[in-house]
């Protein structure tokens, strides 16, 4: 009678109680490490934008035209804001893969050792990005620039399309580097890109062939077509 | 500065030992004109400095046409034209293909190189595409130096009103205002100097920035009057040439002419800054009244350039032009036809302003030089309206009434040149 009253109640306590030794330390570090964390993810967040607002970093995004659009948003109060919270999410994200490889599980160690080889992808697609938000400005300002000094009427819109067609690029390779649907990307962009060359192939070749006629005309004939002759300097 | 040489000039410079005078022409597909130009040195050389060891240098840039033959082959016909019974001194011919980055001051490196090598006391460099060059003009350019010891002749020309628009508009009244030298003509072409100022501008590590190409003209010139060698002009009549440079637009010659002389106020700012306006500069040769070609301008489609830049470029001129001027730029430019006007004091700002913008890096160089092209033919188109009906003198003395407006803001300059770092530069100076 006893040693059923011990099978059926006492050792399944005394499991418990065992599995709890094992279990109670590992939540308690993953909790400890979670509030920690917190904290420090929040005082990362506090130096970086009192960092950032002493380097002036919200004039200097200012002139890159991206701090109305980061305004817009409604989310963030300023680009200092917004890095600041960036920071804070880089923060939060390592202390969460360490609260994780603390409860020592087979899944969760694979999942963090996942992650881990995932980083270099992330940061190569991160990047990627900012090259192409830089390349792109800069292409589409030489273009409308370009387009403004050759009096092209649709100049704005010529640099707004380069602008649009590099950052096509850059989130596309981005996205390879993520491994996210990369083939079918790939093909996506290159149907979409044929498709606009061809179609502006077809509208200049045909819808302005006047145009056309003209223009390779004035190229080949060069200089004497000139209409002013005299010299700036 | 022997790597500047190939072989063959080597070799054809040892042969030649030493010169008096070396005659530079740098050329690029001037078959058409060049002939004319080499004559005319040749004769020039043959009549005023007989007794001279000269070399004449074509530095030419890889033309493909027949350049470098009717260079080595024109005849000066110098017995018929010089009527002397003197013995004249054979001037040497060279044609030498230049290294560098392609454009005429690559050109103009390895003639000063040779200058150098053949240790010559006087320089002179003249256009291949001159029609108007007389052999008059290489006594006019290089008497100065060996006679009177200037280092730099600088040309005066006749033009017409509406020709030489950037050395008018920008340029002559700039170099006048801040290096306080009134040379009319800084970026003319063609150009007189001591064999010790072409040594002085081999020292300088500048062959591979615009000064390499059109930026030249206006580096040689700002770099003899800042570091005090003694400049003269010379008086040459009339300039003409053939209709068009070939190879030239006119966005990379506005670029490369005044982003080098942007880059020159880097360089003497503490010579700009000290100087005081204007010192008339000695000019040699007899002026004379002299008829120039008629020119055609179409202020209709500057007019067009000018305010389509306006709304174009409206996020890249507030980047570095001051609200007051982004405000007096936008009511003025929208009007049409024979109201369209830019005054010169928005001229000048604008100006100025993106000196300043340049020198304290606000955008991409490169842009906002580009930037200023519309602006500049807006300007131009202002200018030829206003002139259309005034004759030569009195285009000199609204010419003259615009560098003083250059002189009057030369502290708006100063004032935005010095603004210490970006978030300053908006702040406007009183």
């Amino acid at each position: 009678m006893r040693s059923l009253v011990d099978r059926m109640f006492i050792d399944p306590f005394h499991r418990l109680a065992d599995q709890s030794a094992h279990i109670v330390p590992v939540l308690v570090i993953v909790l400890v490490t979670l509030i920690v964390g917190g904290f420090v993810a929040f005082v990362f967040r506090w130096l970086t934008y009192k960092l950032l607002q002493l380097a002036r970093f919200d004039r200097l995004v200012q002139r890159t035209g991206f701090a109305s659009m980061i305004e817009r948003t409604g989310v963030f109060r300023s680009p200092s804001d917004l890095g600041a919270r960036f920071v804070q999410a880089i923060v939060w994200v390592l202390v969460a893969l360490f609260a994780l490889n603390a409860t020592d599980t087979p899944a969760s160690v694979e999942m963090v050792r996942r992650f881990v080889d995932y980083i270099p992808n992330v940061i190569a697609a991160g990047l990627v990005l900012l090259l192409g938000v830089v390349v792109s400005r800069m292409v589409s300002r030489s273009a409308l620039l370009a387009a403004v000094n050759a009096q092209w009427p649709a100049a704005r819109l010529i640099a707004g399309g380069v602008r649009v067609l590099v950052m096509t690029l850059a989130v596309v390779i981005a996205l390879e580097q993520l491994r996210v649907g990369s083939v079918a990307l790939l093909v996506a962009f290159a149907i979409v890109f044929a498709g606009i060359v061809f179609a502006m192939a077809l509208a200049f070749g045909l819808g302005a062939r006047d145009m056309a006629r003209q223009w390779l005309e004035t190229k080949v004939r060069s200089s004497v077509a000139e209409e002013e002759v005299f010299r700036h300097l | 500065m022997d790597e500047l040489f190939p072989t063959e000039l080597k070799a054809r410079l040892d042969q030649i030992g030493e010169a008096d005078i070396v005659v530079g022409i740098p050329s690029y597909n001037n078959a058409r004109t060049i002939g004319h130009v080499v004559r005319a040195v040749s004769v020039g050389l043959a009549k005023h400095f007989p007794s001279r060891r000269a070399v004449i240098v074509n530095s030419d840039g890889g033309s493909k046409d027949q350049t470098k033959d009717v260079v080595l082959k024109a005849e000066s016909g110098a017995d018929d034209l010089l009527l002397v019974s003197h013995p004249v001194q054979v001037s040497y011919r060279i044609s030498t293909p230049y290294h560098g980055l392609p454009g005429k001051g690559s050109a103009f490196r390895t003639i000063f190189a040779v200058a150098k090598r053949l240790k010559a006391k006087a320089c002179v460099v003249v256009d291949s595409d001159l029609r108007s060059i007389t052999p008059g003009w290489i006594e006019l350019l290089a008497q100065p130096v060996l006679e009177y010891e200037y280092d730099y002749i600088a040309p005066y020309y006749h033009r017409h009103k509406y020709d030489g628009t950037i050395t008018n508009g920008i340029i002559y009244p700039m170099t006048r205002t801040l290096y306080g030298k009134s040379v009319r003509q800084p970026i003319g072409g063609e150009f007189g100097f001591s064999g010790r100022l072409a040594a002085r501008y081999l020292e300088k590590d500048v062959w591979d920035t615009d000064v390499a190409r059109f930026g030249i003209d206006i580096w040689m010139t700002v770099t003899a009057i800042a570091e005090g060698f003694r400049v003269g002009q010379a008086y040459l009549g009339a300039k003409i040439h053939d209709a068009k440079d070939p190879g030239s637009d006119l966005t990379s010659m506005f670029r490369q002419v005044v982003g080098s002389f942007f880059s020159l106020m880097e360089s003497y700012d503490s010579v700009w800054k000290n100087a005081s306006c204007c010192e008339a500069v000695p000019l040699f040769g007899f002026p004379f009244e002299v008829g120039v070609e008629p020119l055609t301008v179409n202020t209709d489609r500057m007019i067009h350039a000018a305010q389509q830049g306006v709304k174009d470029l409206r996020e890249i001129y507030a980047s570095f032009l001051s609200p007051s001027t982004m405000v007096d730029l936008t009511s003025y430019v929208h009007r049409n036809g024979q109201g369209f006007h830019i005054p010169d004091q928005l001229w000048v700002h604008m100006i100025y302003e993106a000196a300043a913008a340049y020198h304290h890096r606000v955008l991409d160089r490169d842009h906002l030089l580009q930037s200023l092209v519309p602006l500049y033919l807006g300007r131009t188109a202002s200018f030829v309206l206003e002139v259309t009906e005034s004759t030569a003198p009195q285009v000199e003395e609204r010419i003259d009434q615009l560098c003083r407006v250059f002189e009057s803001e030369k502290s708006y300059l100063a004032q935005h040149w010095d603004a210490a770092g970006k978030e300053k530069f908006h702040a406007q100076p009183s």
